[in-house]
């Protein structure tokens, strides 16, 4: 039996699972499993909108401060005094906003992606600090908190199932629609893509405003978990967000990636970092890690590569 | 002139020269000899940074990994500074010892880019992670005051020459050496060629390899250069003060006319780029715009830049298809 790249990731991911459920103490524990599926979510979303980018041969360096602007948008609603249906809906409003600015740079003037969301990173920033000063706003009440702290039949978190809905629309988006398959086939040739008929720029905008949408949800629920919303949050998932997908088996070049391999790699980084944590590892160390896994991957990737064609080579010789 | 007026690096200087004159208007302290020098010195980091990040974007990578190396250096620097007797010799090792320990990081991002083939994003996005977790966890985030510091250090570091600061003289070096290496040696121009067709540098028997390993391990070694500048600044070591920095450098490079697809760049278009950035940032602190909205103008004009650049460069090609078809 073969085993997809995908697959021998998950096996990976179950290996660390159950080793740190081995050595970490309490890893195994309810309080624990339910604090790492809560945990999970926002992560995870910023990396499933990271791979749609990067499927594309871009990638999108803003995107925690989409994240931020968006949960700032929500605050401002909720703080003011507006319904929670209202917050959720300005907060996706504000995400797809900035989706749409990169998307219109990106696909109508044509500048490379990592360069357009380096400056809009730089902007969103600041227009979060335009309106926060810098401050954290805080206090949205019982009912919101609930999107990211509250359960659904009293067991799983709301949010891991929202996390789920998006990973399942994400795929079928991806594979099932003819909007997917032209981000799989721009990833692998802009040109042919044009030429085969498709409108590029219509593609490109689309994925941007669905990271801005993805960006948004992450937005929400960090927001209503932590019940408070600073110009850094989430920033801590930008490098984490692309590692993610590279490991995830997605080509950095566009063309290739899977959502599973994604969420493989979501689900590894965060059994790592919440294992060291129960360790009593210090939280520094966790970046190393991560870090290394990465490189660590890679290398092992190019030597397979290598020894399966060495092999292929003797075999046609032979 | 007509080939000076063409040429990218002149729209760049056209911008500087406007916005000096908004600024001098706006504030009559803008236009001093002291304030230019002290805006001078203070992006000298940033200026070697942005001149060795040019080398790689012309080869049409990326390295993310510069202000955690530069960090990392810093840091071993302020380590070794306890142990260190006060006389010059502690200079000459401190300048022999920091450039090292750069060049030994850059060049194991070099030799993963290069023969393990992993993309730069990827593997320098993975020695940012590695170095700065070591950075914090051998540091506790700790900052590092000067009372430790050699006292050759610190005359090194308020030393002036003809009354302009020693560290621009640092810059000015590191400027003219990597004009001369992409001009005049065969490495430099090898660096050139790959980033402008690899196809055709390969077949020309250019070796890419070595060249790409050569501008990640040359830009491990300014990086060591800018972390004693930064130390020489700040009389102070800060594990966590050029957080972000790397993205300021890559836009300035970019600013200065660098090519994102490789193939073209200058030192002294980078060297315009980061002048640039840091006269607006001089110019709005001046002209008393609130520090919360100086991101979105820098943000702004970055995007805007990027824009211009992009367009521009696509008449070019449009134009140079035209040709062609007319030949």
């Amino acid at each position: 039996m073969k085993l997809s790249k995908e697959n021998i990731l998950g096996l990976i991911a179950l290996g660390t699972f159950l080793l740190m459920s081995l050595i970490a103490p309490g890893f195994l524990g309810s309080n624990n499993l339910t604090n790492f599926l809560f945990q999970l979510p926002e992560f995870g979303l910023l990396a499933l909108a990271m791979m749609v980018v990067i499927l594309t041969g871009g990638i999108d360096l803003s995107i925690t401060y989409v994240a931020a602007l968006s949960g700032v948008g929500a605050a401002l609603m909720l703080t003011n005094g507006f319904s929670i249906l209202t917050a959720v809906l300005v907060a996706i409003l504000f995400g797809v906003a900035c989706g749409a600015f990169n998307g219109f740079v990106v696909s109508k003037i044509g500048v490379p992606a990592i360069l357009v969301t380096l400056g809009t990173m730089v902007l969103f920033e600041g227009v979060i600090l335009a309106i926060t000063k810098g401050n954290s706003i805080s206090g949205f009440g019982d009912t919101y908190s609930l999107i990211g702290n509250g359960y659904y039949l009293g067991v799983i978190p709301l949010s891991f199932l929202i996390f789920i809905f998006f990973v399942i629309l994400t795929a079928i988006l991806l594979n099932k629609t003819s909007w997917g398959r032209s981000i799989y086939m721009f990833g692998n040739n802009d040109v042919a893509t044009l030429f085969s008929g498709i409108k590029n720029s219509r593609v490109l905008m689309k994925v941007y405003l669905y990271v801005g949408l993805l960006a948004a949800i992450s937005a929400i629920i960090m927001t209503s978990r932590y019940n408070s919303v600073k110009v850094d949050l989430g920033s801590a998932y930008l490098l984490q967000s692309v590692a993610a997908a590279v490991l995830g088996g997605t080509n950095i070049h566009g063309g290739y990636g899977k959502v599973m391999g994604t969420v493989y790699a979501v689900i590894i980084f965060q059994t790592i970092s919440n294992g060291l944590n129960l360790l009593g590892a210090h939280s520094a160390i966790v970046d190393v890690f991560i870090g290394s896994i990465l490189i660590i991957v890679l290398t092992l990737n190019f030597f397979s590569d290598k020894f399966k064609k060495k092999k292929e080579t003797q075999a046609s010789t032979a | 002139m007509k080939s000076l007026l063409k040429q990218k690096e002149f729209s760049i200087l056209a911008i500087i020269i406007v916005i000096s004159i908004i600024l001098s208007i706006v504030s009559p302290a803008f236009l001093t000899i002291g304030n230019l020098l002290d805006v001078v010195e203070g992006n000298v980091v940033m200026g070697i940074l942005a001149i060795g990040m040019t080398l790689i974007i012309i080869t049409s990578d990326i390295d993310v990994s510069v202000a955690a190396i530069t960090t990392a250096v810093a840091v071993s620097v302020g380590a070794l500074f306890g142990y260190l007797p006060d006389s010059w010799i502690s200079l000459v090792i401190i300048f022999l010892i920091a450039p090292i320990i750069g060049l030994l990081i850059g060049s194991v991002n070099g030799f993963l880019v290069s023969k393990i083939q992993i993309p730069a994003i990827v593997v320098t996005l993975g020695t940012l992670n590695i170095i700065n977790g070591l950075v914090l966890y051998f540091t506790n985030g700790r900052y590092l005051n000067s009372t430790n510091f050699p006292q050759a250090f610190l005359s090194f570091s308020n030393m002036e020459i003809l009354g302009i600061p020693i560290l621009i003289f640092v810059l000015a070096i590191v400027a003219i050496l990597t004009w001369y290496i992409l001009k005049h040696t065969f490495i430099g121009r090898s660096v050139m060629a790959i980033g402008g067709n690899q196809q055709s540098s390969i077949r020309v028997g250019i070796n890419y390899k070595k060249a790409k390993l050569f501008v990640f391990a040359y830009m491990g070694f300014l990086c060591g250069i800018a972390a004693i500048a930064q130390t020489a600044y700040t009389k102070a070591v800060d594990p966590n003060g050029l957080l972000g920095l790397e993205l300021m450098v890559i836009a300035a490079v970019v600013l200065g006319g660098t090519n994102i697809h490789g193939g073209r760049g200058t030192v002294h278009g980078t060297l315009l780029g980061v002048l640039l950035l840091a006269l607006m940032q001089n110019g709005m602190i001046l002209a008393r715009i609130d520090t919360f909205w100086q991101n979105v103008v820098t943000g702004a004009i970055i995007v805007f830049a990027v824009s211009y650049d992009h367009i521009s460069y696509k008449r070019q090609q449009e134009k140079l298809a035209k040709i062609e078809v007319e030949a």
